[in-house]
């Protein structure tokens, strides 16, 4: 039996060690910061996620998540052309990044040549120029079907001879190269945004001596070989010699941890600080999936902010930040390119009928939902369907206005008499199809606490709906497929690819729709011969609502193939705007609510914030912070 | 004794395959996610999904799939044996993310074990030698509050005062590997996990090695052990503790064997990248082969610990030998 | 005379409980002698257990309020300090108790149970003590005693496990053997044997026996003297003749009548005692037996009788008449019988 002193004895030992450890533990070796006029040169951003969420594994040929673009686009690869990687409208804007200068376009617009820059080089060990080869091999790669290029379909029927095969990347005739610093695109139809898809991660450049050996979708994302500024901590220790002698970089643990460190082979003289500033030495991004502790983190210092929109901050925390004077300025808000809608199906009644889809529009107490939300630093309210930073003709367009955009009862009851649906004239909903419709919205947070608006808003119209309150990713796939048939459903969001119209234009275009993994959810302009194969069901509904054919769906096809052949500029934004009011006030598939913010909270050692428009994450290549670490030498457990 | 061992263990094999088809029942038929379309990305197209189908080897039927898993476990796949397969979410090998994460685990549930067993037996046993007692009455209450507290409370309370108020940097959340950090680092982040897990264990243990050694000390031989003249200590503990360790033993068996598959409050809070967590990321993610994996290894950890834990049994109590 | 082995003087063992003070043991005295087989007999309740349970030190003073002398070899047990006792607990004096099946550990094996006994009280090597042991095993009448030393008490039989038990308590060479209810867990068959075994024993090793029993069928071949007990107290005390011929307490006659006989040619039903064993919180008041007395009469209800020998040897604590007692005895008793 251990005695009472010794008893006491061992307790003040382990209380001393514990204490001893405890005091010394934590962070890194301090290395020295200069500072120039309050933005610190050096230190290392480290930054944590819940969860990495890549798509593709961060293989650059079919990855599709915007943080990982971000990534990509600020750190590590470099593209013929990029973005500034500010925020606001002009974070949107297009600028030569390996091409020397914008492209020659053809008259017809169907050829684009570009010019390279001398002395880009990949990181090593590679330690070699970047050439139009590697930059054609990209788009070999996303033309190869075993790399599963998740947004191919930019660039397959785009350019000349880039349609998906089964073997080994090979050629591909409608690109040039007939010198190492000179590529030549040659396109089946004119495409007014190509510049956008040409600073998209998948087709920037990539050494075929590595990429080759990885022809699995997703399996270059763990070798991914610089151009850019920085590189994954450990790509030096690749061993190119032979495909077999390749080991994952140590840098990158897609369960726990990335980090980044300077690119060695990096000259700064063929980039421009207007777009990559390259302040800090590295970022260091680790896993923790507590997300309150992440923030107390960022407030005791052992973090310096977030990095991803969807780190949302816990609503306590929020309001710390939204009033506590001392914290005020490390709360970041910036428009997400993103816009929350309810769509609604053309299929189901009693949507099928517009003047509901109109009603529906003018009803919902947005206020009430963005009060529900949080408040507008989660979002401000939506009345079209692209936010402003997208495209700014729609800024102040309100087709279905209300005072405070609290909902207008009177207007959509009117709009309501005018329905088959409302027999007695009324201005509600009559009938059985007017009760029990199934919404489907998410299980968590801000879209639990909105579904009691909604379903107030929409009784007014006399429209009961059952709330389904799903996980994201099931209510996701409930609601794209389409013989689901799911009436209506609120918990879907859409965010830009890139900076033009035409990607939300997809979402009402027919070849948005499949069966299953649509994003046409409303099935606006679907066709016979794609309601058939859907499955029975799907074609008796759609043979309801048409008529058998009389009378067939809305459809915008025409409008957004006018618009896409459009050269950037004014008469191609204008078109835009047109096919969006021409959505909002002759197809009303939506009923759009927020457009999403991007909050981001910083610690004190942040001495520039920077917002990059593009990816909708922090501008690693523009941010500060004054921590002087090593990004080797932080533990990242 | 072999036959049995061997007979259990059979029973254990037929066990494990009934977890997989069952597994493979609920996430791969029934759920309304599909990974092929969630994987595929935004806007997937029939062919990408078909494609990435076929990687994930989605598009064979169902039993055809539960067959393969099976072999590959048994026979390894192109990963190395056994063969876990390929995780949708980082399109890489199963195996050693698992293995990573199994060995966080392990470190989590054996240090948890030995606090509880050091912190509630001894409590257990005072107790009992001095019922109802001030130290008794202390005793209980504190077993009291380390049941009813959950960890999710316990965890953040933990956290908030020692880590971010005292601010005691060491015993923050995250795994720090001994290789890497040192034994220091690596104990004192251990700290906190530990012992808001070993709490409740700690407290249900007491509670049962009270009861048990008070009904222990009322039996007969005790009162022949003292009537042979032996000191009261080794009456406690020979005789008295002896017999009123076996059914704790055998609990401390199958707690240990659940809490190798994961302690995902713990590992979550503490942001220990432990095999309960991931079974969580794995399940959201809908990551199908991982969760495959996490349950059948679970699975594995329970029916195992059922078997030793009644072959110890009877070598515990010579009663239930043979029978 | 030599001097006593054991002599308890006016013992009291009250133990206080929630509901009231539990007098088990109220004003005990009587003497062992070297060699002498003494026969403690009672129903359940009459202290006869605790009495030599707290001879024993098996009842301390942290249990129950004790009173009065129990001088073993000369010196006062209760005034002992624990680590003595302890010492002549298992050695000086032993006991056997009533189920072998509980009374020895489930988990060790008998030739290790009866090895800690003698490792307890002598500095011999574990091999020695294991040789004793199976050697002790012998004695008691245990075939094989060597396989059966490592074997656990589950594969005994009961007639065998109490022989083990015996054999544990003889394994010191103790000067005195108590036997709580040896027989009571046991076949008819094999309650002879057992007593036997304790005959043989006691010459063998020369230790002076008490026979704790309800039974005063066990004690009648084996035992010099008898004493009953009643609520505590002894209420008669004598030798065989004195108890089976001639005893002198309504509550002895009650328990010769309740005995079973082979040779016994009625055909009369056995005669239970009348009434329930008192409440040892509230002992009814003057003789404890009195309610259930059927030669009850005024002076019992108001007097606690004193135990007060009529020869010298042969002692009784009623109120009647020597006269009285005999009469009733041959009248009535001899004649149920």
């Amino acid at each position: 039996m251990v005695t009472r002193r010794t008893a006491r004895f061992l307790a003040l030992v382990s209380i001393v060690a514990v204490l001893a450890t405890a005091c010394g533990g934590g962070g890194g070796t301090k290395a020295t910061a200069t500072s120039s006029g309050g933005v610190t040169k050096g230190g290392t951003y480290r930054t944590a996620v819940e969860d990495f969420g890549f798509t593709g594994a961060f293989d650059p040929t079919g990855e599709y998540l915007g943080n990982a673009w971000g990534l990509y686009s600020d750190l590590l690869l470099r593209t013929l052309v990029t973005y500034k990687h500010i925020a606001g409208i002009p974070g949107d804007e297009i600028v030569p990044d390996i091409a020397a200068s914008m492209p020659e376009v053809s008259a017809d617009g169907l050829t684009y040549t570009f010019h390279l820059k001398k002395g880009v080089m990949f990181g090593p060990p590679l330690d070699r120029e970047v050439t139009s080869a590697d930059i054609e091999y990209a788009f070999e790669r996303i033309a190869t079907k075993s790399l599963a290029a998740q947004y191919g379909f930019y660039y397959e029927g785009t350019i000349e001879g880039l349609t998906t095969h089964g073997g080994p990347p090979k050629p591909i005739s409608g690109i040039e190269t007939p010198d190492d610093y000179t590529i030549i695109f040659h396109l089946t139809q004119p495409t007014g945004d190509l510049l956008y898809r040409l600073a998209m991660p998948a087709t920037a450049p990539m050494p075929k001596e590595v990429a080759g050996c990885f022809l699995k979708a997703g399996d270059y994302g763990r070798y991914v070989v610089s151009s850019g500024p920085y590189m994954l901590n450990g790509e030096d220790q690749l061993d190119t010699s032979s495909c077999d002698t390749l080991k994952p970089i140590s840098g990158f643990d897609p369960d726990k941890f990335m980090v980044f460190v300077r690119n060695p082979n990096y000259d700064a003289s063929t980039d421009s600080p207007e777009v990559r500033a390259n302040y800090v030495d590295g970022v260091v991004m680790t896993i923790d999936t507590n997300t309150a502790d992440i923030f107390n983190k960022i407030q005791s210092g052992d973090l310096d902010g977030t990095s991803s929109a969807t780190t949302m901050p816990p609503k306590a925390i929020l309001q710390q930040y939204l009033t506590d004077p001392a914290l005020k300025n490390n709360l970041h808000v910036d428009s997400g390119d993103r816009t929350w809608y309810i769509t609604m199906n053309l299929l189901t009644p009693p949507f099928d009928d517009i003047h509901v889809r109109k009603a529906v529009n003018y009803v919902i107490d947005k206020q009430a939902i963005q009060k529900a939300w949080g408040g507008p630093v989660n979002g401000d309210i939506a009345t079209s369907v692209e936010p402003p930073t997208v495209m700014p003709l729609t800024a102040d367009y309100d087709p279905y206005p209300s005072a405070n955009h609290a909902g207008d009862v009177t207007a959509a009851q009117n709009e309501m008499k005018q329905s088959k649906y409302d027999t007695n004239n009324d201005g509600k909903c009559d009938g059985s199809v007017c009760n029990n419709i199934i919404m489907v919205n998410r299980n968590y947070g801000a879209w639990l606490d909105m579904a009691p608006v909604i379903q107030d808003s929409l009784a007014e119209i006399g429209i009961n709906i059952t709330v389904r309150n799903l996980e994201t990713g099931t209510a996701y796939t409930t609601i794209d497929t389409v013989d689901n048939l799911i009436p209506i459903a609120s918990n879907a969001g859409w965010g830009k690819d890139y900076a033009d119209p035409y990607t939300f234009a997809v979402l009402f275009d027919s070849s948005g729709i499949s069966c299953t993994g649509a994003i046409n959810y409303s099935n606006v302009g679907m066709s016979e011969s794609q309601a058939k194969e859907c499955g029975d069901s799907v074609l008796a509904a759609w043979n309801a609502v048409t008529n058998n054919g009389a009378d067939p769906l809305p459809s915008v096809d025409d409008k957004a193939k006018e618009c896409y052949a459009l050269p950037l500029g004014d008469q191609r934004t204008q078109c835009w705007a047109d096919f969006d009011k021409n959505i909002m006030e002759n197809v009303v598939p939506w009923a759009p609510y927020l457009y999403a913010t991007a909050p981001f909270v910083t610690a004190d050692s942040v001495t520039k914030y920077e917002y990059d428009q593009f990816s909708g994450a922090i501008s690693f290549c523009h941010i500060a912070v004054n921590n002087g670490l090593d990004p080797t030498q932080v533990p990242v457990g | 004794m072999g036959q049995y061992i061997v007979r259990r263990l059979l029973w254990v094999a037929f066990v494990l395959l009934l977890i997989v088809v069952i597994t493979f029942l609920i996430f791969f038929v029934m759920p309304p996610t599909d990974p092929a379309v969630i994987f595929a990305g935004k806007q997937p197209t029939p062919e990408l999904i078909a494609e990435v189908k076929r990687q994930f080897g989605l598009d064979r039927a169902l039993p055809v799939q539960i067959v393969l898993f099976v072999k590959r476990v048994f026979l390894g796949d192109q990963y190395g044996w056994p063969g876990l397969g390929l995780s949708f979410n980082t399109r890489s090998a199963l195996k050693p993310i698992i293995l990573s994460r199994l060995l966080v685990t392990i470190q989590l549930a054996l240090g948890a074990a030995l606090v509880w067993v050091l912190l509630g037996i001894p409590i257990g046993i005072l107790s009992a030698l001095k019922p109802r007692s001030i130290f008794d009455r202390l005793a209980m209450g504190f077993a009291l509050v380390g049941v009813s507290a959950p960890v999710f409370f316990l965890g953040p309370l933990f956290l908030y005062i020692f880590w971010f108020r005292f601010g005691l940097g060491g015993l923050g959340s995250g795994y720090y590997s001994i290789g890497q950090y040192g034994l220091g680092t690596w104990f004192t982040h251990f700290i906190g996990p530990w012992t808001v897990l070993a709490l409740l264990y700690a407290a249900f243990y007491a509670r049962m090695t009270r009861a048990n050694l008070i009904e222990t000390m009322a039996q007969d031989y005790i009162r022949t052990a003292r009537a042979k003249g032996l000191s009261e200590r080794r009456v406690v503990l020979k005789h008295g503790l002896r017999a009123s360790l076996t059914p704790l033993v055998t609990m401390f068996g199958l707690d240990l064997g659940g809490l190798l598959g994961g302690a995902f409050i713990t590992e979550t809070v503490f942001n220990l990248k432990g095999i309960g967590a991931y079974a969580i990321k794995a399940v959201f993610s809908g990551d199908l082969y991982a969760i495959v994996d996490v349950t059948l290894i679970a699975g594995f950890f329970i029916t195992f610990a059922n078997l030793v834990v009644d072959i110890v049994y009877a070598f515990l109590d010579p009663r239930v030998r043979y029978s | 005379m030599p001097e006593p082995l054991l002599e308890v003087r006016d013992l009291r063992v009250h133990f206080p409980t929630e509901d009231g003070l539990v007098k088990a043991v109220d004003g005990v005295s009587f003497s062992l002698q070297p060699g002498e087989t003494l026969g403690v007999v009672g129903e359940s309740g009459s202290g006869k257990s605790v009495t030599f349970l707290t001879v024993m030190g098996l009842v301390t003073s942290d249990q129950a309020v004790i009173e009065g002398e129990v001088i073993f070899e000369g010196q006062d047990l209760l005034k002992l300090p624990k680590d003595e006792m302890r010492n002549i607990r298992g050695s000086k004096m032993s006991m056997v108790f009533q189920d072998p099946m509980t009374s020895l550990h489930p988990f060790y094996k008998v030739g290790y149970q009866i090895a800690e006994a003698i490792l307890t009280h002598q500095s011999v090597g574990k091999k020695e003590a294991h040789e004793q042991s199976v050697e002790m095993l012998g004695r008691v009448g245990i075939p094989k005693p060597r396989e059966r030393a490592n074997q656990y008490p589950h594969e005994f039989s009961g007639g065998m496990r109490q022989r083990a038990m015996i054999a544990m308590a003889l394994s010191l060479n103790p000067d005195m053997l108590i036997a709580d209810e040896p027989t009571t867990a046991l076949d008819v068959t094999v309650q002879a044997q057992i007593l036997d075994l304790i005959d043989r024993l006691r010459e063998e090793f020369n230790a002076s026996v008490v026979i704790i029993t309800h039974d005063l069928g066990v004690v009648a071949e084996h035992c010099d003297n008898i004493q009953v007990m009643y609520a505590g107290k002894i209420v008669e005390f004598g030798d065989r003749r004195d108890i089976y011929y001639g005893s002198h307490h309504p509550y002895t006659w009650g328990l010769l009548g309740s005995i079973s006989r082979l040779d016994s040619a009625s055909k009369e039903r056995l005669q239970p005692i009348k009434g329930l064993p008192p409440s040892l919180i509230f002992v009814p008041p003057g003789c404890a037996f009195h309610p259930r007395c059927p030669y009850v009469f005024d002076r019992c209800r108001a007097e606690i009788p004193r135990l007060l020998p009529t020869d010298g040897h042969h002692a009784s604590a009623c109120h009647l008449t020597l006269s009285d007692k005999e009469r009733i005895f041959n009248e009535e008793v001899m004649v149920r019988r």
